[in-house]
């Protein structure tokens, strides 16, 4: 269980300076471009040209590195090893292991899909790393999402924390009380109840509570609200998302073409 | 078709929103304390289906992805279509009166895992060439090797892997809905969906037949995976 809920370092850097939407964009085009160009290296090019040079340019190299690999090198490269072995495409075979043949092909076409994997979690990763969940959320709210998603958002950020806490309470709770949590199959299995039964059921206590506090500050209101914290916006970044879906596109396009 | 989605939104559903997307994070972390063969990461997204609605359902799985994305693995923002149409089918098995007497909601869990079996196989195709990072890849590859097509493999691990998992969740959320306090529940817009019945004798017939037809099914399936894995 991880004591932080959610990745953002506070660093003073280009990409912290950017507007959330800007930068939003950015990471959906990394990813699309990756999956949808017919070209072979994009994604390759992708994550050496643009996502190592961004994490330089956030300041967060260190941080991006370490998290993109605890979080991905493990599921890449069972990706890898999977594909490699058991796509059975292609008739150059490299080498045989019992029945299982590794062919160029299937090598190439599982490079080809781990890197892909690879930067669509490294890109969010790094997104999420520079622009702060609650900064991203007033942000599109300004620009008119209804103000019950970004509700939603945040508040399941900061009550997950404390669901989890609780979770961890009843199991001590049921524990000390003698539930059995680690014997037989059924024994664990019929320990389900007790331990989800309370958590459940407090929570659904505290909703009717947080549901009257929420609506005597106006949660439903449709008056337009006000925001305490002003986000930049300047007219060069809403150039740079157009161009940016442009590249989407005509990578979409070059995708169909046939070939 | 407005009125209807917003039918679904009242203030109790966007309060009970954030805390059932913890519930599904926190029951599944209990269950893999518990060391069980299940995931129940999808109990809260079906209570609230069943409670407030398909849309309010298929919102709650939408962004207990995004959430799941944004606080632990990026790597879960894909996926975040099967987790949307768990919602919504079991908000629309419960409008349904699918929700009202356990054989009832054994079958909504198997629609739902059938639901999340089709709606992931092109994800998982398209996106990871239909071997993803889970465990249960293994019998996707082992079908591939067969000479089994991505698609067939795909979907037919998901027929085999789901519905375990989706029954289990569908029986435990009736279980605690049946508990909680009916001034708990009246608040929400969908509240009448669990009214409980009493059973009478045809329904008991029909309940019997449905969990025969459901087993024949399974052994089907899996004589279908036996022959085509021999053949």
């Amino acid at each position: 269980m991880r004591e932080r809920l959610s990745f953002y370092i506070k660093r003073d850097s280009v990409l912290h300076r950017l507007n959330p939407l800007t930068k939003l964009t950015l990471t959906m085009a990394l990813i699309l471009i990756a999956f949808l160009s017919p070209w072979y290296w994009t994604p390759h090019f992708i994550l050496l040209a643009a996502v190592l040079p961004l994490s330089f340019a956030g300041r967060v190299f260190p941080e991006f590195i370490k998290t993109a690999l605890r979080l991905i090198l493990p599921a890449a490269t069972f990706l890898f090893l999977m594909q490699a072995i058991f796509q059975p495409v292609g008739e150059t075979v490299i080498f045989k292991f019992y029945f299982l043949d590794v062919t160029r092909e299937s090598l190439m076409f599982a490079f080809r899909n781990a890197t892909r994997i690879f930067v669509m979690v490294s890109s969010f990763t790094l997104f999420l790393l520079t622009t702060h969940p609650s900064e991203l959320m007033s942000d599109l709210s300004r620009r008119g999402l209804p103000g019950q998603f970004a509700y939603v958002i945040i508040s399941t950020l900061q009550i997950l924390p404390q669901i989890q806490a609780k979770a961890q309470t009843i199991i001590a709770a049921q524990r000390s009380r003698g539930l059995d949590t680690e014997s037989t199959f059924f024994k664990r299995a019929g320990a389900i109840v007790p331990l989800v039964g309370p958590l459940v059921f407090g929570s659904f206590i505290e909703v009717e509570e947080r549901a009257i506090a929420i609506e005597a500050r106006g949660f439903t209101s449709k008056n337009l609200k006000t925001s305490l914290q002003e986000i930049a916006d300047p007219s060069f970044e809403r150039t740079v998302r157009w161009v940016l879906i442009l590249l989407i596109i005509i990578s979409a396009l070059l995708n169909l073409w046939p070939s | 078709m407005l009125e209807k989605i917003k039918s679904n939104f009242n203030t109790q559903t966007w309060v009970l929103i954030p805390i059932a997307i913890g519930l599904n994070i926190a029951v599944g972390q209990i269950v893999l304390v518990l060391k069980l063969p299940v995931f129940l990461d999808s109990i809260g997204t079906v209570m609230v289906g069943v409670l407030c609605g398909p849309w309010a359902g298929a919102l709650t799985g939408a962004l207990s992805n995004v959430i799941w994305g944004i606080a632990f693995d990026p790597g879960a923002f894909p996926w975040w279509p099967v987790a949307f149409f768990i919602g919504y089918m079991a908000g629309r098995m419960a409008n349904w009166g699918f929700f009202k007497s356990w054989w009832r909601v054994v079958v909504t869990g198997f629609v739902i895992a059938l639901t999340a079996a089709i709606v992931s196989t092109p994800i998982s195709v398209y996106l990871f060439g239909g071997i993803t990072a889970s465990g249960s890849s293994f019998i996707t590859a082992y079908l591939m090797q067969t000479g089994q097509g991505v698609l067939q493999a795909v979907l037919s691990t998901g027929f085999l892997t789901e519905p375990v998992d989706k029954i289990t969740t569908a029986m435990l959320a009736f279980a605690i809905i049946l508990g909680l306090p009916k001034r708990t529940i009246s608040g929400y817009p969908n509240a009448k969906n669990v009214e409980t019945q009493t059973e009478s004798k045809t329904e008991l017939y029909i309940a019997l037949g449905v969990v025969v037809l459901l087993i024949l099914f399974a052994v089907f399936l899996l004589q279908g995976m036996i022959a085509s894995l021999s053949g």
